[in-house]
C-alpha cells in the first residue's frame, strides 16, 4: 500500500528494492534460484529470508520448492502483482524526482 | 543504512538504477558478445574461403587452410557463448530455460540434417548445387533458428537477423559459390556484425 508520498513501503526498503528490480530483470515465466538471488544481492541467507518474506506477505514475490536432497532448489520469481507495484514505485519515484527537481530548474 | 530505514528519494532511485545494471550485467547474456563471436566467424572464415577460391578456373572448392580456420573459429565462438549464456543463465528457470533447450536442439538438429544431405547429395550433383547446400545452407538454417529464437523471446533484434539471414541464403541459389561465399562472409558476417553494434547501442540505453 502506498504511504504518503507514493511510494510502497514494501518496496521502498534499500534490500527489497533491490530484489525486486533483480526479479524485474528476469522474463515473464522465469524464476531465479535462492541461492543465485543472493549470489547477486549479496546478500546473506537469512537476511533474504526476511526480506523474501515481506514481499511474499504482500503478494509481490512466490517462492516455490523443487527436487529433495542435494537435487532441491528454492525458486523465487515476481508476480503479476509485484510487477506492478513495482512499476507503480517506479513512475512514483520518477515523479517525486521531476518535482523536486524542478524549482531547481525554474530558479535563475 | 538500517535495512527498514527510510532513504531519500534520490537514494532509492540510485540504489534502483545500480541494482538494474547489475542484475542485467548477472543475469542476461549479451547478445552483443553472441553476435560479435558469430559475426566474426562468418566474416573471417567465410572470408578467407572466398578469397581462397577466388580466380579459380574452374571452381575446385575453398582450401583446406581456409576450412580449417572455419572450424577453429566456429569452436571458439562456440565456447565464447557456451561461456556467457552458462554464467548469465545460472539459477533461471522457467520458461527461457524451456526456450533455450528448444533453440539448441533445433540448431543441432539442423545441422546433423544438413551435414547428412551433404553427405548424400555429393558425387551426384553439380559444384554449385553442392555450394549451395553445404555454404548456404548454414546460413539459410541460421536465419531460420533466429527466426524460431526471435518468436519465443519476442526480441525484434533477432527477427530482423534471422528474416535477412534467410533471404541472403535464398539469394545463393542463383549464384556461383565463389559469390555464395561472398555473401555469406559480407551479408551474413556484416549482418551479425551489425547487429552487434545495434544491441550494444541498446543495451548502452538501457542502462
Amino acid at each position: 500500500m502506498p504511504a504518503d508520498d507514493g511510494l510502497d513501503p514494501v518496496i521502498h526498503a534499500p534490500a527489497r528494492l533491490r530484489v525486486m528490480v533483480t526479479l524485474a530483470t528476469l522474463r515473464d515465466g522465469d524464476d531465479l534460484s535462492f541461492t543465485r538471488l543472493q549470489e547477486v544481492l549479496g546478500l546473506t541467507p537469512g537476511n533474504l529470508i526476511t526480506h523474501l518474506r515481506k514481499l511474499e506477505d504482500a503478494g509481490y514475490v512466490t517462492t516455490a520448492k523443487s527436487g529433495r536432497g542435494v537435487t532441491a532448489r528454492t525458486s523465487v520469481s515476481l508476480s503479476q502483482q509485484g510487477r506492478k507495484a513495482l512499476d507503480s514505485y517506479t513512475a512514483a519515484l520518477r515523479q517525486l524526482l521531476d518535482s523536486a527537481e524542478s524549482p531547481v530548474r525554474r530558479s535563475p | 543504512m538500517a535495512e527498514d530505514q527510510g532513504m531519500s528519494v534520490a537514494e532509492a532511485a540510485a540504489i534502483a538504477a545500480d541494482a538494474r545494471t547489475h542484475a542485467r550485467q548477472e543475469l542476461v547474456i549479451s547478445a552483443p558478445v553472441v553476435y560479435l563471436a558469430w559475426g566474426l566467424v562468418w566474416l573471417v572464415g567465410y572470408g578467407a574461403m572466398w578469397l581462397s577460391v577466388r580466380g579459380q578456373h574452374p571452381y575446385r572448392g575453398p582450401s583446406g587452410v581456409s576450412i580449417a580456420a572455419v572450424f577453429v573459429l566456429a569452436g571458439f565462438a562456440a565456447a565464447a557463448v557456451l561461456v556467457v549464456a552458462h554464467r548469465a543463465s545460472a539459477g533461471i528457470g522457467g520458461q527461457s530455460a524451456r526456450y533455450r533447450r528448444i533453440i539448441v536442439a533445433a540448431w543441432a538438429t539442423g545441422y546433423v540434417i544438413l551435414l547428412l544431405i551433404q553427405a548424400g547429395i555429393s558425387g551426384a550433383v553439380s559444384a554449385r548445387t553442392l555450394a549451395f547446400v553445404g555454404l548456404a545452407g548454414p546460413l539459410l538454417l541460421a536465419g531460420l533458428i533466429y527466426i524460431l529464437a526471435a518468436a519465443l523471446g519476442r526480441d525484434r533484434p533477432a527477427l530482423a537477423l534471422g528474416v535477412w539471414l534467410v533471404l541472403a541464403g535464398a539469394s545463393c541459389a542463383w549464384l556461383a559459390p565463389a559469390a555464395v561465399l561472398a555473401t555469406c562472409a559480407l551479408a551474413g558476417g556484416g549482418a551479425f556484425l551489425l547487429i552487434a553494434a545495434i544491441e550494444s547501442r541498446l543495451g548502452a540505453h538501457a542502462r
